[in-house]
């Protein structure tokens, strides 16, 4: 065995490690970069991608909506990044973007970003299962508050909790009106009310 | 998942995932979908097994001139029984991460080589020589990781036994101290021995305590994601929730003093506080972990003499007086020569001089690597674990539950861990501690211990995908 035929084979063992590295990288090319864009514009979107908020129509979305394959939380993400106040494509359900609050949405605290859409009468708010809302954290109580509406406005009522609602910073003990877009804290978590 | 990517599948948890499919459905879409993860394994196998046999036919015509088809035949052995696992994955597990196994095969492989060369150097050839017993205990280790994947049909089993698995653990963890079968190897009471058999059970602790941490966060983790009072701009956490991590953290601070040892102390430790960070997403716990641990390792390093000198050996290396010390700088300064003198490509296998360093084999396999394919095959090594890491925290990434979440993750990050304390101790970042490096070094604990992580990530991201694909259709 010459030296130089030694050396060639060092060198092409050396390769051989570094192609096997590079095979994996490659195979794993769209988990790093993201799927084809090419194949994601061919296949139609999801039938219901996003069942639980009114999405904005296509034309306010095309910049905001992210690809079809995007995950919950990246669509979730796109849609924070949306002006959130009224949309000017949002639907209106009730003319003339008046009347009251159809969606809450959480802002703030460990569920951050759960949007749910508001029923028409009232919604319980809880560390019990049974409510609409259900909040576990150690400053919540079984049934803490519930959010109902009063002459077309949401009013939150607390339910003589231990540690209390908060309405933009403020102890609530009668019930409260809750305009869109004011914060209402309840133990670590917090959400306004969005039309 | 995205890989594959024309199999398209709509994000887990999607409101898409809750149309459920039948059964009979469900196998028939397995049916007709060719195997993809599985043909793309055994696509990498194949240069795996060439690196792994390559590796060894390397050394012994650098070192002996000639071949020995014996050796060649033993070394084979190995990826033959990766195709074996390979093909029962295509029957248990055929949606597992295709990486995993290959990774491992090349590790694994170019661990024996160069114990083997080793083995050369110093004339302990055949059965006395680390070389074939590394290779008997790579088969006992994939058959281990084979009845694994058989055994244990899904991860979440492994929830119920949160609490076996902590008390496993904690008496792997203390078995070395017990007399008569306890042993003390440089300073460290890590292994236990049986006659001509030792092993060191602190490696298989680290999987049982990964599950224990991982079934306890899962179910506990909402009281520890709450956030106290707030110091200098730091949320902490509040104090009635700091059980847990002193707990674990005393814990570590006994093995550091009691087996003295500060690798394994800061692995388990370093294992903990990434679930809990996993788990709550509160870096403060983060902060206040590495803060008790600094402070505890520090004031150890006052009171505990091996502790001191592992300071001194890593900050005054080039110190004469502690170089020939005994314990001294003198087997790091070594390691560091031999790959100084390998370079950007190494000297070749079996052309260098790895045998100088004491523990050449094991604890200095990375530096043995180094020499002999250079800064270029180093690196190549590191990517390697880098992938296996990554896939790993993918796994995690896109589990399904969040025990199978914590658990991969886990598992992933204590090989990484383990990388970067070896590999940091060894080119002088951190202080040298006694760790094996994941299937580099000689000895069957720690191969038993990283082939059962590889056959637990299996299954774990085999149950992440199924459903994702019964809804592609």
């Amino acid at each position: 065995m010459s030296e130089l035929t030694l050396i060639i084979l060092r060198l092409a063992f050396l390769a051989l490690l570094w192609v096997f590295v590079f095979a994996i990288v490659y195979a794993l090319r769209s988990d790093l970069f993201g799927p084809h864009t090419r194949r994601a514009a061919e296949t139609p979107p999801p039938a219901a991608p996003y069942p639980s908020a009114p999405l904005p129509p296509p034309a306010a979305a095309a910049s905001a909506m992210p690809p079809a394959q995007a995950t919950v939380t990246e669509r979730l993400a796109a849609q924070r990044a949306v002006p959130n106040v009224p949309s000017p494509g949002l639907p209106r359900r009730d003319g003339g973007g008046h009347g009251r609050a159809r969606r809450l949405v959480i802002t703030g605290g460990p569920r951050a970003g759960l949007e749910i859409d508001l029923p028409d009468d009232q919604l319980t708010i809880g560390r019990s299962s049974d409510s609409d809302l259900v909040i576990r954290d150690d400053y919540t109580s079984t049934h803490h508050a519930r959010l109902m509406v009063w002459n077309d406005e949401w009013v939150v009522q607390d339910l003589d909790s231990t540690n209390g609602t908060y309405v933009q910073g403020t102890r609530v003990t009668t019930p409260t009106p809750v305009p869109p877009g004011v914060p209402v804290r309840i133990g670590t978590t917090t959400f306004e009310l969005r039309r | 998942m995205t890989l594959g990517s024309d199999t398209r599948t709509p994000p887990l948890g999607s409101p898409a995932a809750g149309q459920r499919q039948t059964i009979t459905q469900t196998i028939r879409v397995r049916l007709r979908e060719p195997a993809r993860m599985r043909n793309l394994e055994l696509g990498l196998l194949v240069p795996a097994a060439a690196i792994a046999i390559g590796a060894v036919l390397l050394v012994q015509l650098g070192a002996l001139g000639t071949t020995d088809s014996g050796m060649l035949t033993l070394v084979s052995l190995p990826p033959i029984f990766a195709l074996v696992i390979h093909i029962a994955l295509r029957i248990v597990a055929r949606d597992a991460d295709p990486f995993l196994v290959p990774i491992a095969v090349v590790l694994n492989g170019l661990g024996i080589a160069e114990i083997y060369r080793i083995d050369i150097a110093q004339k302990t050839l055949g059965w006395d020589g680390a070389g074939v017993r590394q290779i008997v205990w790579t088969l006992i280790a994939m058959a281990i990781a084979f009845a694994v994947l058989l055994v244990v049909r899904s991860h979440r089993v492994l929830q119920r036994y949160s609490y076996i698995a902590m008390a496993a653990g904690i008496v792997l963890l203390l078995l070395p101290m017990l007399p008569g079968i306890g042993q003390v190897t440089s300073g460290a009471r890590l292994s236990i021995g049986f006659g001509p058999f030792s092993f060191q059970p602190g490696e298989l602790a680290k999987i049982a305590l990964a599950i224990f941490f991982a079934g306890y966060l899962v179910s506990n983790r909402e009281p520890l994601s709450l956030m106290g009072r707030r110091v200098l701009g730091l949320r902490l956490p509040r104090a009635r929730n700091l059980g847990p991590i002193l707990v674990v953290w005393a814990a570590a601070m006994v093995v550091l003093v009691f087996q003295r040892d500060l690798g394994t102390s800061l692995l388990y430790f370093g294992l903990f506080l990434v679930m809990i960070y996993v788990a709550t997403g509160k870096a403060s716990w983060i902060v206040l972990g590495l803060v008790l641990f600094v402070g505890g390792a520090l004031l150890a390093s006052r009171v505990l003499g091996y502790v001191e000198g592992r300071f001194h050996a890593w900050l005054d290396a080039f110190d004469p007086s502690i170089y020939n010390a005994t314990g001294g700088s003198y087997q790091l300064l070594q390691g560091m020569f031999g790959m100084a003198n390998g370079g950007l490509i190494g000297s070749g296998l079996g052309q260098g001089r790895p045998q100088t360093v004491p523990l050449a084999s094991s604890d200095y396999i990375v530096p043995s690597l180094g020499e002999e394919l250079g800064l270029v095959g180093l690196f190549a090594i590191l990517g390697l674990y880098l992938l296996f890491v990554s896939r790993g925290f993918r796994v995690g990434y896109s589990g399904a539950d969040d025990f199978g979440k914590l658990l991969a993750v886990g598992l992933s990050f204590v090989v990484a861990l383990q990388v970067f304390i070896v590999v940091g101790g060894v080119t002088r970042v951190i202080p040298l501690t006694g760790l094996t490096t994941p299937f580099l070094a000689a000895g069957g604990s720690s191969l038993t211990a990283n082939w059962i992580i590889v056959a637990l990530l299996l299954r774990i991201s085999d149950t992440v995908r199924p459903p994702a694909r019964g809804v592609a259709r």
